[in-house]
């Protein structure tokens, strides 16, 4: 399917994973930054954040009704829409594409919370394969630190729904151990661009917009 | 050829899953209400599931229709998504409590539906590959001409139910023709890969719910369930 070959759309899709407080959000705010004020067509989009589904996403989240399988499919409806209504025609038209979260975010997610690795990736395989994909790497205690250094962890980002410990502290280091373990294995796999996140925000930045300049060289976008 | 029954523990349940499957306007409501009311009757706790009836997805669809934003991937997963939500709270409750349950439609209505608008039959038949497999799927065929009149007479033509979406045609009742048309054709293709009791519905309701009864007593009688 789509997701293994590579695209021939003139546009460019660059997207960024890594768990929560792994900084990505930060990295890829200011390639955006930098990419708008000399390319100019760029596009940015989030995870889980068409219209389609977000009401019943929520409302599912606050009773606590979703399965993991449910929960996935959601997601799945959410990328769908998104990649047909914005990702899409965006890369037609040869835009630069930046997303918050791709169909890695699932694969690493909804695995770690037991669905088959097998079966999500077939749900996805309609994606378009990324030109580039960064995946920031922090431990667990790095990332736990980041987020909740004023809060508690929330509970389905501590997989408090798994019952894998009554302490959502404790809850959040097994359930993101996981995630961060699938998104390891996805590095060799899905040729992630593995970063380390404990570097300084600047010299993240300094390394991915060296190798994004190269990726749109190669697409003969001049930066 | 005959399915081939699974005993309870094959099956990790001991309840009966019944689908009904056919196009619209085939006439599976109406029967399936008549039997839920002949096996309460018999003495059987009996569940119904309707395609597209989860409380949490169902009100989504409709609204995502409404607009007419639906892409073949999106069209099709959070059909899927109301699928899991119902197998999860409805279907696999009652077939683990011993009840019979009988669907209005079930996987198969996805297979020939989002085949038809454009995604591939693997990939639909791997994501709903979670779901169990049914004790007895009855096909209610119609042929596309009678099925045209009925639904004409009764409901009309709809948007989706017409595969407007698609863009087969501009002219509802020649786009409604061709929809259902390759709908069937999915159906047909079914009928062997699953084993589908497949039932003549152009025959009377009466005629079809004898039909349907026989088949379920035999299954009932082999001991599948007590």
């Amino acid at each position: 399917m789509r997701l293994s070959k590579k695209h021939d759309l003139p546009g460019v899709l660059i997207v960024v994973e890594g768990v929560d407080g792994s900084g990505k959000s930060t990295q890829i705010s200011l390639l955006k930054d930098w990419l708008v004020s000399t390319v100019e067509d760029v596009i940015f989009t989030e995870w889980n954040s068409s219209r389609i589904i977000s009401d019943t996403t929520k409302k599912g989240k606050k009773k606590n009704l979703l399965t993991p399988r449910t929960f996935s499919l959601l997601h799945a409806v959410d990328f769908a829409d998104r990649l047909e209504q914005i990702i899409v025609p965006a890369l037609k038209a040869g835009f630069i594409v930046l997303a918050d979260r791709y169909v890695y975010t699932a694969f690493a997610r909804d695995v770690a919370r037991g669905v088959d690795p097998g079966w999500v990736r077939n749900m996805y395989g309609f994606a378009i394969n990324p030109d580039l994909a960064f995946y920031f790497h922090v431990p667990v205690e790095v990332s736990l630190e980041r987020i909740c250094s004023n809060r508690a962890p929330k509970f389905y980002e501590a997989g408090m729904d798994l019952n894998l410990s009554p302490d959502p502290y404790e809850s959040y280091r097994i359930f993101q151990g996981r995630v961060i373990s699938e998104y390891d294995k996805m590095v060799e796999e899905h040729g992630l661009v593995k970063i380390d996140a404990k570097e300084t925000i600047h010299n993240q930045q300094v390394i991915i917009r060296d190798i994004v300049e190269k990726a749109l060289e190669e697409k003969g976008i001049r930066v | 050829m005959k399915r081939e029954l699974k005993n309870q523990s094959e099956k990790g349940y001991p309840g009966l899953l019944i689908a009904i499957e056919g196009t619209d306007g085939a006439g599976r409501s109406t029967q399936i209400e008549i039997l839920r009311q002949w096996l309460a009757i018999e003495g059987y706790g009996v569940v119904t599931s309707e395609w597209k009836t989860s409380n949490l997805i169902a009100k989504a669809i409709d609204q995502a229709k409404e607009r007419n934003l639906l892409h073949a991937y999106t069209f099709s997963l959070l059909y899927a998504s109301d699928f899991a939500d119902r197998l999860e709270h409805i279907i696999m409750p009652a077939l683990k409590a011993g009840l019979i349950v009988l669907t209005d439609r079930y996987t198969y209505t996805a297979y020939a539906r989002d085949v038809v608008r454009g995604v591939s039959p693997e990939w639909i038949r791997r994501l709903y590959d979670f779901a169990p497999e049914p004790d007895l799927v009855f096909y209610l065929k119609m042929p596309v001409e009678a099925l045209l009149k009925r639904i004409i007479a009764t409901s009309g033509l709809d948007y989706y139910e017409s595969g407007r979406d698609i863009g087969l045609s501009t002219d509802f009742y020649e786009s409604f023709k061709i929809y259902q048309r390759k709908i069937l054709e999915e159906y047909s293709k079914m009928e062997r890969e699953y084993n589908f009791e497949t039932i003549d519905g152009t025959l009377s309701v009466e005629a079809i719910q004898d039909r349907l009864r026989k088949n379920i007593r035999e299954c009932i009688d082999s001991g599948v369930i007590r």
